[in-house]
């Protein structure tokens, strides 16, 4: 391992010094800020996963600011986030009230050719088809595969390009959500992109190592295809593993949109999940439609959004306080990206 | 303070002038960028040459599609960038279709089937496209994107400009041409 990273940075401090020759461009800026209402329908926060959880409130999302520069072929992305969205509820250390250096991005990037490239630093995740930023996803709310997976990967990747159809990413990481690396660099991890048709590009993951729960193994499928102007099939399916029957998870989801004017479109997201047994617990299974419009103006998108969940153990309460199989929700989110 | 006004003035003129600049419409319904050059120095061999050399010099971005002894056709992209002052980010790609005619003493070229894809920001804080499907640029939107998609037709036509007026001073440039050189022809000793 220390020789292989020797060899890297070897490598890539000798390049460096050509890549200052070379032209730079311009710093990009860009960025979002998001705040939303919710209304659950049991009068107070029913459904459990990320963002959007205050009920009945006009609530705060974040702003993020996303700094971007080339110079040759060496770039960097640094992304900072303040508000809850971007800290405490996705951040690992925010809540604890030590430190929080508000990040969800700071990588460095060198393009060896036009097909090899290497990136080292804190990234967001590979895994997964939602993301923490409101501008990379559709629907406002979160999935349960989102909500349990990686957020982000601290490590270096290196990623080869064989075509536009078909691309290999190889890593070594930290375990999930961290700065600092509590059990060393402890993952594996990769990434398989193909493109069979034009619009339709699939990502196949694997990232193996310390992550939520202890040691283990997580598979992901994110794909999306472009079937016609109007219309676009997501899905994700995962599955993840802990070691010595530690549990895990499996769930896949469904996305399509249709885009019914230039500026509106409407879409659905269907999800089965389920929790692994744990010593001979069987695990919650949940399954959730969320019913989702983006309606953009400019930067501007409001994101009004109805969302319905299902669990057979009654996780949930009803505004009376009574354990029910049952819950639903309201959100209206504007989104303004820069 | 005279000369604040004669600045401001200036400068509405200039905006006011910048405003005006704007794609013409083809036969075909379609937006088109075309010139004609009157180009007396420069042969239509050469003229053919230095515009494949113009396409291989930027071939990330330009392909060639077809080319003839007097005309080239390719495909191109230019990223359009969303600026404010001196910062800013990619905000789509514009892809066009690029077709040049020579003939002895001047040359034609347009730029047409002009389609934008908008880039949305990934997980990793790169911008990249939404989608495979472009949308003509010449497209009549709804009042919601009315004013961002006259931005970015302004946008593309300052960068369509921008090329155009590159591949004339590329095609009337002295830079060294390699022209094809013809195949020697077969001589036979066995008849004279």
């Amino acid at each position: 391992m220390k020789k292989f990273l020797t060899a890297v940075f070897t490598m890539a401090s000798t390049t460096c010094a050509l890549a200052q020759e070379a032209p730079t461009s311009p710093l990009e800026i860009s960025g979002s800020v998001d705040t939303y209402f919710k209304y659950d329908f049991a009068k107070q926060p029913n459904i459990k996963t990320s963002f959007a959880s205050d009920h009945n409130s006009v609530s705060l999302g974040m702003i993020d600011l996303v700094l971007k520069k080339r110079t040759g072929k060496a770039s960097f992305v640094g992304e900072l986030s303040f508000g809850p969205r971007g800290q405490a509820q996705s951040l690992p250390n925010a809540a604890e009230d030590v430190s929080s250096f508000h990040i969800q991005n700071l990588y460095v990037n060198y393009d060896f050719t036009d097909k090899f490239s290497m990136t080292a630093g804190y990234m967001g995740t590979f895994i997964g088809y939602e993301v923490i930023s409101p501008v990379g996803n559709f629907n406002y709310s979160t999935s349960y595969l989102f909500t349990n997976g990686p957020f982000q990967n601290a490590g270096i990747k290196a990623t080869y390009k064989f075509s536009d159809k078909v691309s290999l990413m190889a890593g070594l990481f930290n375990d999930w959500n961290v700065y600092t690396a509590t059990r060393g660099v402890s993952s594996i991890g990769g990434q398989l992109m193909v493109s069979p048709v034009e619009g339709w590009t699939a990502y196949l993951n694997v990232l193996s190592g310390a992550g939520a729960g202890g040691y283990g193994t997580i598979e992901d499928l994110t794909t999306s295809y472009q079937i016609s102007k109007t219309f676009k099939l997501g899905l994700n399916a995962a599955n993840y593993d802990i070691d010595n029957d530690g549990g895990g998870y499996a769930g896949v989801a469904l996305y399509p949109q249709f885009a019914v004017a230039d500026a509106v479109t409407l879409g659905l997201r269907g999800e089965y999940f389920k929790y692994k047994e744990v010593a001979g617990v069987a695990g919650d299974k949940y399954t959730a439609v969320t019913f989702t419009a983006n309606i953009k103006s400019g930067g501007l998108t409001f994101i009004p959004e109805v969302r319905l969940d299902h669990n057979g153990n009654k996780p949930f309460v009803k505004d009376n306080g009574l354990a029910v199989p049952n819950a639903g929700q309201f959100s209206l989110a504007a989104v303004y990206a820069f | 303070m005279r000369y604040f006004f004669l600045l401001i003035i200036t400068l509405l003129s200039t905006i006011l002038f910048a405003q005006e600049k704007q794609f013409a419409t083809g036969d075909n319904g379609k937006f088109i960028y075309y010139k004609v050059v009157d180009s007396q120095k420069v042969s239509r061999d050469i003229i053919v040459q230095r515009t494949k050399d113009f396409v291989t010099a930027q071939k990330k971005s330009i392909k060639i599609v077809s080319d003839t002894d007097s005309s080239v056709s390719a495909k191109g992209t230019l990223v359009i960038d969303k600026t404010v002052l001196v910062v800013g980010h990619p905000s789509g790609e514009l892809n066009y279709n690029l077709v040049v005619e020579a003939r002895n003493g001047k040359y034609r070229f347009w730029l047409t089937d002009f389609e934008f894809i908008p880039y949305q920001r990934n997980r990793y804080g790169n911008f990249v496209a939404t989608t495979n499907i472009g949308t003509p640029l010449e497209t009549k939107v709804d009042k919601l994107t009315a004013g961002q998609w006259k931005d970015i037709q302004a946008t593309a036509y300052a960068k369509v400009e921008k090329l155009g007026e590159s591949l004339k001073v590329f095609l009337a440039s002295d830079a060294a041409v390699k022209l094809p050189v013809k195949p020697a022809g077969t001589i036979s000793t066995k008849n004279w």
